[in-house]
C-alpha cells in the first residue's frame, strides 16, 4: 500500500534552491545585462555590452586559458601524487597514522598563511630559498621574477597544498579493496603493477575520478594564494579568472556589470571542462566495471 | 530583453546631502562616539595621536577602523550603499573622490566651508593640495589631511662607500644605481624601485619619472597624453633601471621597499616624505643619521624638479552619519594646524603636512631634518595631480597593468603606452 507524500513537504527544499541558486543566478544575469557598479547596481540595461567589455579586457580572455591549464595540470598531478602517497601509506600497513596526519598539514593551513609563508621563502632578498639558490650557483635567481616562473611556482604551491586531499580520499578508497583478491593475485604470480591495474584500480576508479573532478574545480577556484604571492603578476602572467573577476568588480571603478559577465563566461568554461571530465569518468568507470 | 525596463527601474542613484552652513566647527561632544574608517597606514595618527587629544578637547570618543589602502574606497562605498552606515568620517583617497561622490557616500561641504572658512582656517591649507583633494565639479567634499608627495631618499653611507654623488637627473640616477649594484656584489642594491602592480605603488614610480621628464597624465584640456616623449622616457627608465634595482621591482611593495631602505640594503628610494621620520628613528632604522633626501630627479629637456600628488587624503563626512555635528567639528579640528603639526611630526603616523603653517614651521623642519628642503620644494610647487573623476581608479589600474607588461618585457614600452592611451581616450571621451 503506497502513501502519498504531501507536496508541501518539498517547500523547504524548493525555497532553499530558490534562495541559494535561482535568485543569485537571476541577479547575476541581471547585473551582466546592465550598467552596474558597486555604488549603482542595475543602473540601466546595456544588452551584451558587458560581455564585449569582458572580452575587451586584456587580462580576461587569456585568463580563461590560464585557469584551464592550471586546473587541468593540478587535477592530474595532485591526483597522481595523492594516489601514489596513499598506496605507499597502505603498503606500509596500519591506519593513516602520524605520517598521514603530517601529510594533511598543508591542507588544513589557511590559504593566506600558505601564501605568506611561501612568499617569505621565495623573497629574492633575505628569503628562505635565497641562500639555497646562492649555494647552488643561482645567486639572484627569482622564480617569481618571470611570468612562466611565477606560474610554475603557483602550480607547485597549489599541488603541495591540495595533494593531501587526494591522498585522503585515495587512502579511504584503497581500504575497500578486498584483501583476499590481492592475496589471490599475489599467489597467482601477478606483478604489483598488474595487481594494481587489474584488481585495485577497478575498485577505486570511481573514487579517484571524483578526486579528479574535485581537484579540477578547486584548481579553477584558486585565489587566496595567488593574491598573496603574485597578485596576478608579473604583468598578467598569473592573472587567473577568479582574480581578474575580483579586480573588475571590486577594484578600480567597481564594474559589477562586467564582472558578472565575466563570471557567467567563466562559469560556462568551467562547466564545459567539468562536463568533459565527468563524461570521461563515466566512460572509464563503465569500462572498468 | 523584455525585463530591461524593470531592471532599469531597480537602479539606485547615489544621492549627496549637503552639510548645513550652521554645522559646528568645534564644541563639546561628551561621550559621543565618532566612527572613522581610515587608511591602514594612518591608524597611528588617529588612534594613538588624535583620539586622546579629541577626548581631552571635546569629551568625544574616536573609534578607528582601518582598511587596507587597496580596499579603502570600496569599503567606504559599501558602508553607505549597503545601508549599514556604520561610519561617520571617511579618510579618503583623493583619486577615489569621483567614485565616492558618484556613490553618494560623501556629504557636500561646500556651503559649510564657505560659511566657516575663517574658523576652519581654509587659507592655511596648502594651495597645491587643497583643491585637488577636496574639490570636484565645483563642490567640496572634504578637508585635506595628508599632503602626500614623493621625494628621493638616499643612503649617504652607501654613497660614500661607493664614491658616488647624489643624482639630480634620472641619467645620473641610473649611473649611481648601476655602480652600487655592481660594486656591492649582492650586499646592497643601487636602487629600490617599487613596482607592485597597483596605482599606489607602480603608478607612483612611473608618475615620478613622468614629472621628472616634464610630462603630464592629462593635458590642459583633460585629454590623456600617455604617448608623449616624456611618458615614453619615463617608462623606458623604469624598464632599464630594473637590472640594477633590488630584485624584482614588480614584486616590491611598501614593506619590501621600506625594509630594504631602512636596513641599508638599498641606496635610493623615491617615496613619501614621512620616510624622513622613519629613517631617523633608531628603533626602526639602521641608517639613522646616514641618509639624505633630494627632490625627484629631472630628465630629458626638463630641468625643473617637480613632484606629484602620489596618493593623498582628505577627511570627509559620510552621508550615512548619525553624528553630523560631531563629525563636522572633528574634521575641522583634525585638519587644523596644531593637529596637523603633531601627526606630521609623529614617526609611524604616516602623515605629511596639509597646511602651509606646518610645512613652514620650525617644529616640522626639526623632525624631518635633511628632507625639509625637497619637501617644501615639492609641496610649495606645482605637483602633478592624478585624475579623480568617477572611474579614475580603474583608469589608473589599467595604466599600471600596461606598465607592468613593459617592465616585465611582455610587450614594448610603446605598445604599453599606446594601449593605455586608447583606454584613457575611450574612457575620458
Amino acid at each position: 500500500m503506497s502513501q502519498r507524500v504531501p507536496r508541501w513537504l518539498a517547500a523547504p527544499a524548493i525555497a532553499g534552491v530558490a534562495l541559494l541558486l535561482v535568485y543569485p543566478t537571476i541577479y547575476l544575469v541581471a547585473l551582466a545585462l546592465t550598467k552596474s557598479s558597486l555604488a549603482k547596481p542595475l543602473n540601466h540595461f546595456t544588452g551584451l555590452d558587458n560581455f564585449s567589455g569582458a572580452f575587451a579586457s586584456p587580462a580576461f580572455t587569456p585568463s580563461l586559458w590560464k585557469s584551464t591549464i592550471f586546473a587541468v595540470v593540478v587535477a592530474v598531478v595532485t591526483t597522481l601524487l595523492g594516489l601514489a602517497i596513499a598506496v605507499l601509506l597502505r603498503h606500509r600497513g596500519g591506519g593513516f597514522g602520524v605520517v598521514g596526519a603530517l601529510f594533511l598539514l598543508p591542507l588544513v593551513t589557511a590559504p593566506v598563511l600558505v601564501g605568506v609563508a611561501w612568499k617569505l621563502l621565495l623573497a629574492p632578498v633575505g628569503g628562505g630559498f635565497a641562500n639555497l639558490f646562492k649555494a647552488i650557483g643561482l645567486e639572484g635567481f627569482n622564480p617569481l621574477g618571470s611570468g612562466v616562473g611565477a606560474f610554475v611556482v603557483l602550480l607547485v604551491i597549489h599541488v603541495w597544498q591540495w595533494t593531501p586531499f587526494a591522498t585522503l580520499i585515495a587512502f579511504a578508497a584503497l581500504g575497500v579493496v578486498r584483501p583476499e583478491l590481492l592475496e589471490s593475485a599475489r599467489i597467482d604470480g601477478a606483478t604489483p603493477w598488474r595487481t594494481f591495474t587489474t584488481v585495485t584500480w577497478p575498485a577505486i576508479a570511481p573514487s579517484i575520478w571524483v578526486v579528479v573532478v574535485l581537484e579540477l574545480v578547486i584548481g579553477y577556484k584558486v585565489f587566496d594564494v595567488l593574491v598573496v604571492i603574485t597578485a596576478g603578476g608579473p604583468g598578467f602572467s598569473t592573472s587567473l579568472s577568479p582574480f581578474v573577476i575580483y579586480q573588475t568588480g571590486l577594484r578600480g571603478s567597481f564594474d559589477m556589470g562586467t564582472a558578472a559577465a565575466q563570471t557567467l563566461v567563466f562559469g560556462v568554461v568551467v562547466g564545459a571542462v567539468a562536463t568533459v571530465v565527468t563524461a570521461l569518468r563515466a566512460r572509464a568507470v563503465k569500462a572498468d566495471a | 530583453m523584455a525585463f530591461a525596463p524593470a531592471l532599469a527601474a531597480c537602479g539606485s542613484e547615489g544621492s549627496t546631502t549637503a552639510l548645513s552652513t550652521t554645522a559646528p566647527t568645534g564644541g563639546r561632544f561628551d561621550d559621543v562616539t565618532l566612527k572613522l574608517l581610515v587608511n591602514q597606514p594612518h591608524v597611528t595618527s588617529f588612534r594613538d595621536v588624535l583620539a586622546p587629544k579629541w577626548k581631552d578637547a571635546t569629551g568625544g570618543i574616536l573609534e578607528v577602523t582601518a582598511a587596507p589602502y587597496d580596499q579603502l574606497t570600496s569599503k567606504q562605498i559599501l558602508d553607505v550603499q549597503s545601508g549599514t552606515g556604520e561610519f561617520d568620517v571617511f579618510d579618503y583617497f583623493y583619486f577615489g573622490l569621483g567614485d565616492l561622490v558618484e556613490a553618494g557616500a560623501l556629504t557636500d561641504l561646500t556651503g559649510w566651508i564657505d560659511a566657516n572658512g575663517d574658523k576652519i582656517g581654509t587659507s592655511g591649507y596648502l594651495k597645491s593640495i587643497y583643491d585637488p583633494y577636496t574639490l570636484l565639479d565645483g563642490k567640496r567634499y572634504g578637508l585635506p589631511y595628508d599632503g602626500d608627495v614623493h621625494i628621493l631618499f638616499y643612503n649617504a653611507e652607501l654613497f660614500d662607500r661607493y664614491k658616488v654623488a647624489p643624482p639630480t637627473t634620472w641619467d645620473e640616477y641610473d649611473d649611481v644605481a648601476a655602480k652600487i649594484t655592481t660594486d656591492a656584489k649582492g650586499s646592497a642594491y643601487g636602487a629600490i624601485v617599487s613596482g607592485q602592480q597597483v596605482p599606489m605603488i607602480l603608478g607612483c614610480s612611473y608618475i615620478n619619472r613622468l614629472t621628472g621628464y616634464g610630462g603630464n597624465l592629462l593635458d590642459a584640456n583633460g585629454k590623456p597624453e600617455l604617448t608623449s616623449d616624456a611618458s615614453v622616457a619615463a617608462l623606458n627608465h623604469l624598464v632599464k633601471v630594473s637590472p640594477a634595482a633590488l630584485p624584482t621591482p614588480l614584486q616590491i611593495g611598501f614593506d619590501q621597499a621600506n625594509t630594504a631602505f631602512l636596513s641599508g640594503q638599498g641606496a635610493m628610494l623615491d617615496t613619501w616624505t614621512d620616510m624622513a621620520l622613519r629613517a631617523e628613528d633608531p628603533t626602526a632604522s639602521k641608517i639613522a643619521g646616514k641618509w639624505g633626501a633630494l627632490s625627484l630627479p629631472v630628465g630629458g629637456a626638463n630641468t625643473t624638479p617637480r613632484t606629484a600628488l602620489d596618493a593623498g587624503f582628505g577627511l570627509g563626512i559620510s552621508t550615512a552619519t548619525k553624528n553630523q555635528d560631531a563629525a563636522s567639528a572633528f574634521i575641522a579640528w583634525a585638519t587644523a594646524a596644531p593637529q596637523n603639526l603633531v601627526v606630521s611630526s609623529t614617526p609611524g603616523a604616516g602623515i605629511d603636512p596639509a597646511r602651509g603653517e606646518v610645512l613652514d614651521s620650525d617644529g616640522y623642519a626639526k623632525v624631518v631634518t635633511k628632507a625639509i628642503g625637497p619637501i617644501r620644494e615639492g609641496l610649495n610647487g606645482n605637483p602633478l595631480v592624478w585624475p579623480k573623476t568617477a572611474g579614475a581608479p580603474q583608469l589608473l589600474q589599467g595604466l599600471v597593468d600596461q606598465i607592468a607588461l613593459a617592465v616585465n618585457g611582455t610587450q614594448t614600452v610603446q605598445q604599453s603606452l599606446e594601449n593605455s592611451q586608447n583606454q584613457w581616450d575611450k574612457a575620458l571621451a
